[in-house]
Protein backbone atom coordinates (compact mmCIF):
# COMPACT_ATOMS: atom_id res chain seq x y z
CA UNK A 1 0.00 0.00 0.00
CA UNK A 2 2.75 2.60 1.03
CA UNK A 3 4.69 1.71 -2.02
CA UNK A 4 2.21 1.63 -3.94
CA UNK A 5 1.33 4.97 -2.94
CA UNK A 6 4.79 5.96 -3.51
CA UNK A 7 5.41 4.44 -6.72
CA UNK A 8 2.08 6.74 -7.94
CA UNK A 9 3.61 10.07 -6.37
CA UNK A 10 7.39 9.64 -7.66
CA UNK A 11 5.71 8.72 -11.09
CA UNK A 12 3.41 12.45 -10.78
CA UNK A 13 6.29 14.12 -9.54
CA UNK A 14 8.45 13.19 -12.60
CA UNK A 15 5.54 13.61 -15.07
CA UNK A 16 3.96 16.74 -13.73
CA UNK A 17 6.20 19.36 -15.45
CA UNK A 18 6.56 17.75 -19.02
CA UNK A 19 2.66 17.42 -18.92
CA UNK A 20 1.26 20.76 -17.80
CA UNK A 21 4.34 22.47 -20.06
CA UNK A 22 3.05 20.51 -23.24
CA UNK A 23 -0.52 20.56 -21.88
CA UNK A 24 -0.53 24.76 -21.23
CA UNK A 25 1.57 25.91 -24.36
CA UNK A 26 -0.32 23.15 -26.55
CA UNK A 27 -3.75 24.17 -25.95
CA UNK A 28 -3.02 27.67 -25.92
CA UNK A 29 -1.79 27.14 -29.88
CA UNK A 30 -5.18 25.03 -30.48
CA UNK A 31 -6.91 28.06 -29.27
CA UNK A 32 -5.06 30.59 -31.28
CA UNK A 33 -2.68 32.49 -29.16
CA UNK A 34 0.26 33.16 -30.28
CA UNK A 35 2.18 31.18 -27.69
CA UNK A 36 5.71 32.72 -28.47
CA UNK A 37 4.68 36.26 -27.97
CA UNK A 38 2.41 35.62 -24.86
CA UNK A 39 4.74 33.22 -23.45
CA UNK A 40 7.59 36.11 -24.02
CA UNK A 41 5.29 39.09 -22.62
CA UNK A 42 4.61 37.06 -19.37
CA UNK A 43 8.18 35.87 -18.51
CA UNK A 44 9.69 39.61 -18.76
CA UNK A 45 7.87 40.26 -15.19
CA UNK A 46 10.42 37.53 -13.98
CA UNK A 47 13.48 39.80 -13.15
CA UNK A 48 11.34 42.50 -11.67
CA UNK A 49 9.46 40.12 -9.22
CA UNK A 50 12.54 38.30 -8.56
CA UNK A 51 14.74 41.59 -7.87
CA UNK A 52 11.59 42.96 -6.00
CA UNK A 53 12.04 40.23 -3.20
CA UNK A 54 16.44 40.87 -2.58
CA UNK A 55 15.64 43.55 0.49
CA UNK A 56 13.28 41.46 2.37
CA UNK A 57 15.02 37.96 1.79
CA UNK A 58 18.44 40.32 2.73
CA UNK A 59 16.73 41.67 5.76
CA UNK A 60 15.42 38.23 6.64
CA UNK A 61 18.08 36.31 5.88
CA UNK A 62 20.86 38.26 7.66
CA UNK A 63 18.74 38.39 10.96
CA UNK A 64 18.51 34.79 10.81
CA UNK A 65 22.26 34.56 10.25
CA UNK A 66 23.29 36.51 13.25
CA UNK A 67 20.94 34.13 15.31
CA UNK A 68 22.46 30.95 14.56
CA UNK A 69 26.05 32.32 14.46
CA UNK A 70 25.88 33.19 17.80
CA UNK A 71 24.78 29.93 19.40
CA UNK A 72 22.07 31.20 20.30
CA UNK A 73 19.52 27.95 19.65
CA UNK A 74 21.93 26.35 22.15
CA UNK A 75 20.68 28.71 25.28
CA UNK A 76 17.55 28.69 24.17
CA UNK A 77 17.35 24.83 23.87
CA UNK A 78 18.63 24.55 27.39
CA UNK A 79 16.28 27.02 28.40
CA UNK A 80 12.64 25.58 27.12
CA UNK A 81 13.48 21.67 27.23
CA UNK A 82 12.44 21.47 31.19
CA UNK A 83 8.85 22.56 29.69
CA UNK A 84 9.00 20.49 26.46
CA UNK A 85 10.11 17.41 28.12
CA UNK A 86 6.70 17.26 30.08
CA UNK A 87 4.48 16.60 26.86
CA UNK A 88 7.44 13.60 26.19
CA UNK A 89 9.23 15.81 23.41
CA UNK A 90 13.32 15.32 23.79
CA UNK A 91 15.23 17.39 24.23
CA UNK A 92 17.30 16.65 21.52
CA UNK A 93 14.79 17.38 18.90
CA UNK A 94 13.58 20.56 20.75
CA UNK A 95 16.45 22.52 18.46
CA UNK A 96 14.65 20.82 15.59
CA UNK A 97 11.33 22.32 16.15
CA UNK A 98 13.31 25.72 16.76
CA UNK A 99 15.15 26.01 14.25
CA UNK A 100 12.45 24.37 11.60
CA UNK A 101 10.83 27.65 10.85
CA UNK A 102 14.16 29.90 11.08
CA UNK A 103 16.57 28.37 8.34
CA UNK A 104 15.72 24.86 6.15
CA UNK A 105 19.95 24.37 5.82
CA UNK A 106 20.37 24.83 9.38
CA UNK A 107 17.29 21.82 9.86
CA UNK A 108 18.85 20.04 7.54
CA UNK A 109 21.61 20.15 9.29
CA UNK A 110 20.41 19.24 12.67
CA UNK A 111 17.82 16.18 11.15
CA UNK A 112 21.44 15.09 9.74
CA UNK A 113 23.20 14.89 13.01
CA UNK A 114 20.56 13.35 15.07
CA UNK A 115 20.39 10.62 12.67
CA UNK A 116 23.87 10.01 13.17
CA UNK A 117 24.28 9.78 16.91
CA UNK A 118 21.25 8.30 17.76
CA UNK A 119 20.75 6.35 14.03
CA UNK A 120 17.19 6.66 12.05
CA UNK A 121 15.14 4.45 13.18
CA UNK A 122 15.48 5.57 16.47
CA UNK A 123 12.61 7.55 18.01
CA UNK A 124 14.83 10.89 17.96
CA UNK A 125 15.42 9.83 14.44
CA UNK A 126 12.06 8.87 13.31
CA UNK A 127 10.79 12.48 15.37
CA UNK A 128 13.66 14.60 13.64
CA UNK A 129 12.78 13.29 10.19
CA UNK A 130 8.80 13.76 10.42
CA UNK A 131 9.64 17.24 12.10
CA UNK A 132 11.63 18.37 9.26
CA UNK A 133 9.01 17.39 6.94
CA UNK A 134 6.04 18.72 8.87
CA UNK A 135 6.35 22.32 8.52
CA UNK A 136 8.30 24.79 6.04
CA UNK A 137 10.69 27.56 6.59
CA UNK A 138 8.05 30.19 7.86
CA UNK A 139 10.12 32.96 7.78
CA UNK A 140 12.03 32.47 4.78
CA UNK A 141 8.62 31.76 2.89
CA UNK A 142 7.14 34.93 4.66
CA UNK A 143 10.01 36.97 3.23
CA UNK A 144 9.78 35.62 -0.40
CA UNK A 145 6.46 35.84 -0.67
CA UNK A 146 5.51 39.30 0.69
CA UNK A 147 8.62 40.61 -0.89
CA UNK A 148 7.46 39.85 -4.39
CA UNK A 149 4.32 42.11 -3.95
CA UNK A 150 5.65 44.69 -1.77
CA UNK A 151 3.94 44.20 1.41
CA UNK A 152 5.65 45.57 4.74
CA UNK A 153 2.45 45.53 7.31
CA UNK A 154 2.19 41.27 7.34
CA UNK A 155 -0.46 41.71 10.04
CA UNK A 156 -1.52 37.83 11.61
CA UNK A 157 0.89 35.93 9.11
CA UNK A 158 3.17 35.74 11.59
CA UNK A 159 0.94 34.58 14.35
CA UNK A 160 -0.13 32.08 11.77
CA UNK A 161 2.64 31.09 10.58
CA UNK A 162 4.03 30.45 14.27
CA UNK A 163 0.77 28.38 14.78
CA UNK A 164 0.86 26.33 12.25
CA UNK A 165 4.59 25.50 12.76
CA UNK A 166 3.96 24.75 16.27
CA UNK A 167 0.73 22.11 15.52
CA UNK A 168 2.71 20.66 12.96
CA UNK A 169 6.00 19.87 15.80
CA UNK A 170 3.98 18.97 18.18
CA UNK A 171 1.72 16.42 15.78
CA UNK A 172 4.91 14.97 14.71
CA UNK A 173 6.11 14.45 18.29
CA UNK A 174 2.51 13.46 19.32
CA UNK A 175 2.01 10.56 16.52
CA UNK A 176 6.02 9.03 16.51
CA UNK A 177 5.60 8.99 20.09
CA UNK A 178 2.04 6.78 19.87
CA UNK A 179 3.39 4.77 17.27
CA UNK A 180 6.52 4.15 19.10
CA UNK A 181 5.79 3.32 22.26
CA UNK B 1 4.80 41.20 15.27
CA UNK B 2 7.65 40.65 12.21
CA UNK B 3 9.20 43.49 13.87
CA UNK B 4 9.76 42.23 17.24
CA UNK B 5 10.68 39.01 16.11
CA UNK B 6 13.15 40.37 13.54
CA UNK B 7 14.82 42.61 16.21
CA UNK B 8 14.63 39.60 18.74
CA UNK B 9 16.97 37.21 16.49
CA UNK B 10 19.42 40.26 15.83
CA UNK B 11 20.01 41.50 19.87
CA UNK B 12 19.21 38.11 21.48
CA UNK B 13 22.26 36.50 18.70
CA UNK B 14 24.52 39.44 19.43
CA UNK B 15 23.97 39.56 23.16
CA UNK B 16 24.61 35.51 23.71
CA UNK B 17 27.51 36.20 21.34
CA UNK B 18 29.03 38.60 23.37
CA UNK B 19 28.03 36.66 26.31
CA UNK B 20 29.85 33.72 24.82
CA UNK B 21 33.07 35.35 24.06
CA UNK B 22 33.49 36.94 27.53
CA UNK B 23 32.80 33.75 29.44
CA UNK B 24 35.35 32.03 26.74
CA UNK B 25 37.95 34.57 27.85
CA UNK B 26 37.24 34.32 31.56
CA UNK B 27 37.78 31.02 31.32
CA UNK B 28 40.54 30.84 29.32
CA UNK B 29 38.63 27.86 26.78
CA UNK B 30 41.27 28.19 24.28
CA UNK B 31 44.21 28.29 26.72
CA UNK B 32 45.75 31.50 25.01
CA UNK B 33 49.00 32.60 26.39
CA UNK B 34 49.87 28.42 28.06
CA UNK B 35 52.75 26.48 26.35
CA UNK B 36 51.85 23.06 25.10
CA UNK B 37 54.32 20.35 24.40
CA UNK B 38 54.07 17.92 21.49
CA UNK B 39 55.70 15.68 19.19
CA UNK B 40 56.30 16.14 15.49
CA UNK B 41 57.27 13.92 13.46
CA UNK B 42 59.17 14.98 11.21
CA UNK B 43 58.82 14.35 7.49
CA UNK B 44 61.15 17.21 5.66
CA UNK B 45 63.59 17.89 7.89
CA UNK B 46 65.62 20.95 8.19
CA UNK B 47 68.90 21.70 6.65
CA UNK B 48 71.61 24.48 6.22
CA UNK B 49 70.01 25.29 2.67
CA UNK B 50 65.77 25.32 3.98
CA UNK B 51 65.20 27.25 7.15
CA UNK B 52 61.41 24.96 6.86
CA UNK B 53 61.05 21.97 8.09
CA UNK B 54 57.66 19.92 7.91
CA UNK B 55 56.01 17.33 9.82
CA UNK B 56 53.07 16.13 11.06
CA UNK B 57 52.15 17.06 15.01
CA UNK B 58 51.21 14.04 17.46
CA UNK B 59 49.49 14.10 20.74
CA UNK B 60 47.41 11.79 22.63
CA UNK B 61 44.00 11.90 22.68
CA UNK B 62 44.02 12.02 26.81
CA UNK B 63 46.58 14.17 26.53
CA UNK B 64 44.74 16.96 24.62
CA UNK B 65 41.54 16.34 26.79
CA UNK B 66 43.42 17.50 29.49
CA UNK B 67 44.91 20.58 28.14
CA UNK B 68 41.71 22.09 26.62
CA UNK B 69 39.60 20.49 29.35
CA UNK B 70 37.06 18.76 27.05
CA UNK B 71 35.98 15.00 26.10
CA UNK B 72 39.11 12.93 24.71
CA UNK B 73 38.67 12.80 20.93
CA UNK B 74 38.29 9.32 19.43
CA UNK B 75 41.65 9.06 18.26
CA UNK B 76 45.28 10.79 18.45
CA UNK B 77 45.57 13.99 17.34
CA UNK B 78 47.62 14.23 14.50
CA UNK B 79 47.87 17.23 11.80
CA UNK B 80 50.24 18.63 9.41
CA UNK B 81 52.42 21.32 10.46
CA UNK B 82 55.06 23.42 9.05
CA UNK B 83 58.05 25.01 11.17
CA UNK B 84 60.16 28.29 9.91
CA UNK B 85 62.90 29.50 11.56
CA UNK B 86 63.27 33.38 11.06
CA UNK B 87 66.91 35.50 11.23
CA UNK B 88 66.89 36.19 14.91
CA UNK B 89 66.34 32.15 15.28
CA UNK B 90 63.02 32.60 16.47
CA UNK B 91 61.21 29.87 14.63
CA UNK B 92 57.32 29.94 14.06
CA UNK B 93 54.77 26.88 13.43
CA UNK B 94 51.83 26.99 10.89
CA UNK B 95 49.26 24.51 11.59
CA UNK B 96 46.86 23.10 9.04
CA UNK B 97 43.39 22.26 10.87
CA UNK B 98 41.86 19.43 8.52
CA UNK B 99 38.96 17.77 8.64
CA UNK B 100 40.01 14.99 11.21
CA UNK B 101 41.03 18.11 13.63
CA UNK B 102 39.55 17.87 17.21
CA UNK B 103 36.58 20.27 17.69
CA UNK B 104 38.61 22.76 19.76
CA UNK B 105 41.22 23.81 16.97
CA UNK B 106 38.60 23.55 14.30
CA UNK B 107 36.90 26.52 16.18
CA UNK B 108 40.00 27.99 16.80
CA UNK B 109 41.04 27.88 12.76
CA UNK B 110 37.50 29.21 11.90
CA UNK B 111 38.40 32.65 14.17
CA UNK B 112 41.59 32.54 12.97
CA UNK B 113 42.93 35.32 10.32
CA UNK B 114 44.43 33.01 8.32
CA UNK B 115 41.19 30.58 7.52
CA UNK B 116 41.74 27.42 8.77
CA UNK B 117 45.44 27.71 10.02
CA UNK B 118 46.48 27.92 13.29
CA UNK B 119 49.72 30.38 13.84
CA UNK B 120 52.33 29.41 16.97
CA UNK B 121 55.33 31.25 18.34
CA UNK B 122 57.77 28.08 19.02
CA UNK B 123 59.60 28.56 22.43
CA UNK B 124 61.97 25.28 22.22
CA UNK B 125 62.45 22.48 19.71
CA UNK B 126 64.43 19.49 20.53
CA UNK B 127 65.46 16.91 17.88
CA UNK B 128 65.56 13.02 19.09
CA UNK B 129 69.05 11.86 17.80
CA UNK B 130 67.59 9.94 15.05
CA UNK B 131 66.38 13.45 13.64
CA UNK B 132 62.63 11.57 13.16
CA UNK B 133 61.14 13.07 15.81
CA UNK B 134 60.91 16.77 17.59
CA UNK B 135 59.65 17.62 21.25
CA UNK B 136 58.00 20.55 20.88
CA UNK B 137 56.66 23.61 22.94
CA UNK B 138 54.53 25.99 21.61
CA UNK B 139 52.19 28.51 22.08
CA UNK B 140 49.51 29.51 19.46
CA UNK B 141 48.37 32.98 18.70
CA UNK B 142 45.52 33.76 20.59
CA UNK B 143 42.07 33.03 19.66
CA UNK B 144 39.18 35.85 20.77
CA UNK B 145 36.26 36.70 20.15
CA UNK B 146 35.34 33.60 18.53
CA UNK B 147 31.57 34.34 18.25
CA UNK B 148 31.29 38.14 17.58
CA UNK B 149 33.45 37.00 14.46
CA UNK B 150 31.02 34.37 13.54
CA UNK B 151 28.13 36.72 13.66
CA UNK B 152 30.01 39.33 11.37
CA UNK B 153 30.74 36.94 9.14
CA UNK B 154 27.14 35.51 8.89
CA UNK B 155 26.10 38.74 8.77
CA UNK B 156 27.88 39.57 5.91
CA UNK B 157 27.77 36.04 3.98
CA UNK B 158 23.59 36.12 4.28
CA UNK B 159 23.60 39.05 2.68
CA UNK B 160 25.06 37.96 -0.21
CA UNK B 161 23.05 34.50 0.02
CA UNK B 162 20.38 36.34 -0.13
CA UNK B 163 20.98 38.21 -3.53
CA UNK B 164 21.98 34.49 -5.21
CA UNK B 165 18.90 32.47 -4.28
CA UNK B 166 17.08 36.09 -5.95
CA UNK B 167 18.93 35.73 -8.86
CA UNK B 168 18.60 32.72 -8.98
CA UNK B 169 14.72 32.81 -9.33
CA UNK B 170 15.16 35.07 -11.93
CA UNK B 171 14.93 32.21 -14.79
CA UNK B 172 12.49 30.12 -13.65
CA UNK B 173 10.39 32.49 -12.77
CA UNK B 174 10.44 33.71 -16.04
CA UNK B 175 9.54 30.29 -17.38
CA UNK B 176 6.53 29.80 -15.29
CA UNK B 177 4.92 33.49 -15.88
CA UNK B 178 5.42 32.49 -19.54
CA UNK B 179 3.33 29.60 -19.27
CA UNK B 180 0.80 30.98 -17.14
CA UNK B 181 0.30 33.79 -18.98
CA UNK B 182 -0.04 31.14 -22.01
CA UNK B 183 -2.51 29.34 -19.83
CA UNK B 184 -4.78 32.63 -18.76
CA UNK B 185 -4.68 33.60 -22.80
CA UNK B 186 -6.07 30.30 -23.82
CA UNK B 187 -8.64 29.61 -20.62
CA UNK B 188 -6.97 26.46 -19.65
CA UNK B 189 -7.46 27.24 -16.00
CA UNK B 190 -11.30 28.21 -16.14
CA UNK B 191 -11.63 24.74 -16.02
CA UNK B 192 -9.53 23.80 -13.15
CA UNK B 193 -10.69 26.73 -11.01
CA UNK B 194 -14.73 26.08 -12.09
CA UNK B 195 -14.16 22.01 -10.80
CA UNK B 196 -12.31 23.21 -7.45
CA UNK B 197 -15.01 26.53 -6.76
CA UNK B 198 -16.58 25.03 -3.87
CA UNK B 199 -13.40 24.74 -2.01
CA UNK B 200 -11.61 27.72 -2.94
CA UNK B 201 -14.71 29.34 -2.08
CA UNK B 202 -14.73 28.97 1.34
CA UNK B 203 -10.66 29.24 1.73
CA UNK B 204 -10.65 32.32 0.30
CA UNK B 205 -13.96 34.26 0.15
CA UNK B 206 -12.71 37.38 -0.57
CA UNK B 207 -11.26 35.87 -4.16
CA UNK B 208 -13.91 35.94 -6.98
CA UNK B 209 -14.13 31.82 -7.67
CA UNK B 210 -12.61 32.47 -11.64
CA UNK B 211 -10.06 35.31 -10.68
CA UNK B 212 -6.47 34.14 -12.02
CA UNK B 213 -4.92 34.28 -8.66
CA UNK B 214 -7.34 30.95 -7.75
CA UNK B 215 -5.93 29.16 -10.64
CA UNK B 216 -2.22 30.03 -9.65
CA UNK B 217 -2.83 29.03 -6.05
CA UNK B 218 -3.81 25.83 -7.24
CA UNK B 219 -1.15 25.22 -9.76
CA UNK B 220 1.22 26.56 -6.47
CA UNK B 221 -0.51 24.04 -3.99
CA UNK B 222 -0.11 21.38 -6.63
CA UNK B 223 3.36 21.69 -7.03
CA UNK B 224 4.08 21.84 -3.43
CA UNK B 225 2.36 18.51 -2.79
CA UNK B 226 4.40 17.05 -5.44
CA UNK B 227 7.50 18.10 -4.12
CA UNK B 228 8.44 20.34 -7.02
CA UNK B 229 9.53 23.47 -4.93
CA UNK B 230 11.11 24.70 -8.29
CA UNK B 231 8.00 24.98 -9.72
CA UNK B 232 5.94 25.67 -7.19
CA UNK B 233 7.82 28.93 -5.57
CA UNK B 234 7.30 31.00 -8.89
CA UNK B 235 3.53 29.84 -9.12
CA UNK B 236 3.21 31.15 -5.37
CA UNK B 237 4.55 34.28 -6.36
CA UNK B 238 2.59 34.67 -9.45
CA UNK B 239 -0.33 33.87 -6.96
CA UNK B 240 0.50 36.56 -4.33
CA UNK B 241 0.54 39.09 -7.74
CA UNK B 242 -2.76 38.29 -8.44
CA UNK B 243 -4.31 38.49 -5.09
CA UNK B 244 -2.28 42.00 -4.75
CA UNK B 245 -4.62 43.09 -7.68
CA UNK B 246 -7.39 42.57 -5.63
CA UNK B 247 -5.65 44.40 -2.37
CA UNK B 248 -7.09 47.91 -1.53
CA UNK B 249 -4.16 48.83 0.59
CA UNK B 250 -1.18 47.79 -1.47
CA UNK B 251 1.80 47.18 1.02
CA UNK B 252 -0.26 45.40 3.61
CA UNK B 253 -1.02 41.53 3.55
CA UNK B 254 -4.83 40.68 3.01
CA UNK B 255 -6.69 37.99 4.17
CA UNK B 256 -6.41 36.08 1.45
CA UNK B 257 -2.67 36.28 1.31
CA UNK B 258 -2.29 35.39 4.67
CA UNK B 259 -4.70 32.48 4.59
CA UNK B 260 -2.20 31.01 1.44
CA UNK B 261 0.49 31.48 2.82
CA UNK B 262 -0.81 29.12 5.97
CA UNK B 263 -1.13 26.85 3.60
CA UNK B 264 2.53 27.23 2.20
CA UNK B 265 4.19 27.52 5.94
CA UNK B 266 2.28 24.35 6.52
CA UNK B 267 4.01 22.53 3.74
CA UNK B 268 2.01 19.19 2.70
CA UNK B 269 4.29 17.30 1.16
CA UNK B 270 3.47 13.98 -0.34
CA UNK B 271 6.78 12.36 0.03
CA UNK B 272 9.32 14.06 2.34
CA UNK B 273 11.84 13.50 -0.43
CA UNK B 274 14.28 15.17 1.68
CA UNK B 275 14.06 13.52 4.64
CA UNK B 276 13.47 10.04 3.18
CA UNK B 277 16.95 10.73 1.29
CA UNK B 278 19.02 12.12 4.52
CA UNK B 279 17.21 8.77 6.25
CA UNK B 280 19.19 5.86 3.43
CA UNK B 281 21.98 7.89 4.06
CA UNK B 282 22.35 7.58 7.17
CA UNK B 283 21.20 3.38 6.55
CA UNK B 284 17.83 3.27 7.99
CA UNK B 285 16.30 -0.26 7.07
CA UNK B 286 13.10 1.56 6.08
CA UNK B 287 13.62 5.41 5.06
CA UNK B 288 10.07 5.93 3.54
CA UNK B 289 8.60 4.73 7.09
CA UNK B 290 7.68 8.58 7.81
CA UNK B 291 5.77 9.10 4.96
CA UNK B 292 2.67 8.57 7.21
CA UNK B 293 3.32 10.63 9.92
CA UNK B 294 4.90 13.11 7.88
CA UNK B 295 2.25 13.66 6.09
CA UNK B 296 -0.15 13.80 9.47
CA UNK B 297 2.29 16.26 10.94
CA UNK B 298 2.18 18.22 8.08
CA UNK B 299 -1.95 18.16 7.70
CA UNK B 300 -2.32 19.52 11.43
CA UNK B 301 0.21 22.31 10.44
CA UNK B 302 -1.81 23.24 7.22
CA UNK B 303 -5.32 22.85 9.16
CA UNK B 304 -4.16 24.70 12.35
CA UNK B 305 -2.31 27.45 10.17
CA UNK B 306 -5.53 27.91 8.11
CA UNK B 307 -8.11 27.84 10.87
CA UNK B 308 -5.73 30.60 12.46
CA UNK B 309 -5.52 32.55 9.66
CA UNK B 310 -9.27 32.85 9.68
CA UNK B 311 -10.03 33.68 13.61
CA UNK B 312 -7.03 36.21 13.95
CA UNK B 313 -8.54 38.04 10.91
CA UNK B 314 -10.75 38.97 12.61
CA UNK B 315 -9.29 40.90 15.51
CA UNK B 316 -9.60 44.26 15.71
CA UNK B 317 -6.80 45.00 15.67
CA UNK B 318 -5.76 43.34 11.99
CA UNK B 319 -9.16 44.51 10.68
CA UNK B 320 -8.03 48.13 11.99
CA UNK B 321 -4.47 47.40 9.71
CA UNK B 322 -6.94 46.70 6.68
CA UNK B 323 -9.10 49.79 7.01
CA UNK B 324 -8.18 52.34 3.51
CA UNK B 325 -8.14 55.33 4.76
CA UNK B 326 -10.81 58.03 2.79
CA UNK B 327 -9.46 61.17 3.60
Amino acid sequence: MADLFRFVVNILAAIAIPLVLLLFLGWGYVRKVKVYEVFVEGAKEGFTTAVRIIPYLVAMLVAIGIFRASGALDVLTGLLAPVTSLIGMPPETLAMALMRPLSGSGSLGIMTELMKVHGPDSLIGVMASTMYGSSETTFYVLAVYFGAVGVKNTRHAVPVGLIADAAGMLAAVWIVGVLFR
Amino acid sequence: MLNTIWISLIALGILIAVGSDVSDEVRNTYRNGIPLDAVVEVQKPPSALRRTWEGELVMAADAFALFYGVAAPPAPVRQPVSVTTAADGRSALLLQVGDGAPVAWKTMAQAAPAKGRLMAVVESVRFSADGRQAAVRLVFEPTRYVKLKAVTAAALDYAATAVTIAIGLIGIMALWLGVMKVAEAAGLLAVLMRALTPLTRRLFPDVPPDHPAVGAMIMNIAANMLGLSNAATPLGLKAMEELNKLNPKVGTATNAMVTFLAINTGGLVLIPATAIAVRAAAGSSDPGMIIGTTIIGAGCATVAGVTASRLLQRLPRYRKAMEVDRG
